[in-house]
């Protein structure tokens, strides 16, 4: 289009030492807009844009679309619920509802549980699997296979399949009947007093008034125990998974950088700790978010240890399913709406928090499990 | 010389003997934690659970208790009180077949587009993997007990899962009519309808699997796109030479993840086992244990039948 331009000499106009300004025959612009924009890939690349953005905005309306019906009716003053022109958007501005659920469920005290709770399995969980997959990934000893093979097994076989069986174990929970013995009628190693502060050394949270410690084993129920127990060796909830993945990411990682470690002197622990572990932070933040929120949002082991009615959890206490009895009643006409929006700001502060850390945290998510070098096995 | 060289070279091989024994040692010391639960924890609990399934208490003794030669496992079947229970199982197996293509076709697609350069990627990733870090279902439990008081007055608010006052979003009626030319069957039809009115709970299924999938694709090297490109393959083939079959070995891993997960949401046999009551009392724990194991066994025979043909599909880059 421009080979005239070349063919004759450009006119300078002016010239600088770093700058020149020519002049040329510029293509008009309605040309340069045909050639550009009125094409047919180009045309196929804006459609193609535009049948993307509509399937992403689907999607993300499908995932936040319950959020915001939930929080726009939790914002709802009383007022509004017997206006039926209001549907969305409240009219009126309201906290009664996180007030009332604040203030008479206790909602501080289960938080702090919670949060206890999933913090320390979190944490004991993504250090033991990250322990236990290293030695998969970078050892090689007899029954290395078959052990890793009883790890997918374990991830495998439901909890719910063995439910029974898991609170038998945690009811009365002892190994190689050595709790029992020590707690066992006149045979006792140590003394009642020191069984007594023993026993309440055990019972973190407080709250349980019959004995711990009886002939079959230690009443492990209402505590944190069974989670931790579960926690330190690697069979809690998806812990296979954690080690699947970790793995993984271990073994993409060259076996050249530990060599090199131990040349220099380093033990096999101290490469672990000092070289191994800071690199795979961004994969250990994966594992922890996912064993944290898994854990905060867990109502099946919460019902199977926690069996007390008064348990202390967000998820086993009243909140979001009992209605605080001073705003109960205080909608006659749309009774029914009104309690529903009561139990669903429930829900949305039990997993407000989560959502917080989600949103500080979801960059790692993504960034650890792209090195995991998750990619053929 | 030569006794001092005998020396040197036995002294040489004990050691590198040495080296090996305690890198294995400590592999052993690294998996520790596990075997222990494994052994004082995860077996007694896999063999009281078995137990329980195999052995009958006898009524009017609390303690005693009566092998039953797999009875229970017959039982389960064909007991008086059971007759649900085939029908729940079958519902739940179907159900679970039914959700792995699904969610594994949604869970790719989404993966694929998330990969794309697009503005405001970031912002739709984040959107994406809500669902992750509430995928143990914790919406939809909330929701149990208000679900019923807003079917009651339709129109009120709405919670986005499709079976409450939202309706149906699409109707069979009407994609019947929009599919009135090509021939597909009704069963064909009932299922892409129920797949788009689940949308909802597919959407929150999926979350891990698009995480897996999406780490897959970054890992798929630029240079072959580039080659690829430059020898003029359109997009449509790019996808079906290269990035599926790069893709196929993430395709397993949330084929068995998909199965896997699908054991932790309230399926319909799940629900039936534990709300079954028996007239013979005695006999409650072991049927109920045993027809959890046999939905457990039934599950995993399909995962196997699953992994052993996509595994022959399946492409490995690295040749082993």
């Amino acid at each position: 289009m421009n080979t005239s331009n070349v063919d004759s000499k450009p006119k300078i106009r002016k010239e600088t030492k770093n700058k020149i300004k020519v002049d040329f025959e510029r293509t008009s612009f309605k040309e340069r807009f045909k050639a550009k924009f009125l094409t047919l890939t180009f045309l196929k690349k804006v459609v193609w844009i535009i049948v993307r953005y509509i399937l992403l905005i689907g999607v993300a309306y499908i995932v936040l679309f319950p959020f915001f019906s939930k929080i726009s009716s939790s914002l709802m003053a009383p007022s509004d619920f017997n206006d039926s022109m209001v549907r969305l958007i409240p009219k009126n501005f309201s906290i009664d509802i996180y007030k009332a659920i604040f203030t008479e469920q206790e909602y501080m005290k289960a938080f702090g549980n919670t949060l206890l709770l999933s913090l320390s399995t979190a944490l004991i969980q993504t250090f033991i699997c990250s322990f236990v997959a290293y030695g998969f990934a970078k050892f090689k000893f007899k029954g290395n296979k078959i052990l890793f093979a009883l790890v997918i097994l374990t991830m495998i076989i439901p909890h719910r399949t063995l439910q029974l069986a898991i609170t038998n174990m945690f009811a009365n929970f002892d190994i190689l009947g050595i709790f029992g013995f020590l707690s066992g009628g006149g045979i006792s190693i140590f003394g009642f007093e020191y069984n007594n502060e023993f026993l309440s050394s055990i019972n973190v949270l407080g709250n349980i008034d019959s004995n711990v410690f009886t002939p079959d084993g230690v009443r492990l129920v209402n505590t944190f125990w069974p989670y931790i127990i579960l926690s330190i060796t690697g069979l809690a909830f998806k812990n296979g998974l954690y080690i699947f993945l970790l793995r993984q990411f271990f073994m993409g990682v060259p076996d050249e950088l530990e060599e090199s470690a131990y040349i220099d002197g380093s033990g096999v622990f101290k490469t672990f700790f000092t070289i191994i572990l800071p690199i795979s932070i961004p994969m250990m933040i994966t594992v922890f978010l996912f064993s944290f929120s898994w854990c905060w949002t867990d109502i099946y082991y919460s019902k199977v240890f926690f069996t007390g009615n008064n348990a202390p959890l967000l998820l086993t206490s009243e909140i979001g399913k009992e209605l605080p009895s001073s705003i109960k009643d205080l909608v006659p006409n749309n009774i029914s709406k009104w309690q529903t929006a009561i139990r669903t700001t429930g829900g949305l502060m039990i997993i407000a928090p989560l959502v917080v850390i989600y949103l500080f945290c979801q960059k790692y998510l993504v960034q650890g499990i792209e090195r995991s070098g998750l990619t053929a096995d | 010389m030569t006794d001092m060289l005998e020396v040197k070279v036995k002294k040489k091989r004990k050691k590198t003997v040495s080296l090996d024994k305690k890198k294995a040692r400590a592999g052993w010391i690294f998996v520790l934690p596990f075997i222990i639960g494994l052994v004082f924890v995860y077996f007694p609990i896999v063999f009281e659970s078995l137990e329980q399934s195999l052995f009958y208490k006898v009524p009017g003794d609390a303690t005693a208790r009566v092998f039953n030669k797999f009875a229970s496992y017959y039982e389960a079947f064909f007991n008086a009180d059971t007759s649900g229970f085939a029908q729940a199982l079958f519902t739940s197996v179907g159900e679970i077949i039914l959700d792995i293509p699904m969610i594994l076709l949604f869970s790719l697609f989404m993966a694929v587009l998330l990969n794309q350069k697009i503005g405001g990627r970031a912002v739709f990733r984040a959107i994406f993997f809500v669902p992750v870090i509430l995928s143990t279902g914790i919406m939809e439990s909330i929701d149990a007990s208000a679900v019923l008081d807003t079917m009651s007055n339709a129109g009120g608010i709405d919670d986005g899962s499709g079976s409450s006052a939202a309706g149906e979003i699409v109707d069979a009626v009407d994609l019947q009519k929009f599919f009135n030319g090509i021939s597909l069957t009704d069963g064909m039809l009932k299922y892409v309808t129920d797949a788009i009115n689940d949308i909802f709970n597919i959407v929150n299924r999926s979350g891990v699997q698009m995480l897996i999938f999406l780490a897959g694709l970054q890992s798929i090297s630029p240079a072959i796109y580039e080659s690829v490109q430059i020898d003029g393959a359109s997009a449509w083939e790019t996808f079906w030479k290269i990035t599926f079959p790069m893709i196929s070995p993430m395709i397993l891993v949330n084929a068995v993840y998909t199965v896997i997960d699908a054991f932790t949401v309230d399926s319909t046999v799940m629900t039936y086992i534990s709300t079954l009551k028996l007239t013979e009392v005695e006999k409650t724990t072991a049927i109920t244990t045993a027809m959890s194991w046999i939905y457990f066994l039934l599950v995993i025979a399909i995962l196997g039948i699953l992994v052993a043909v996509l595994s022959a599909y399946t492409f490995y880059q690295k040749k082993k």
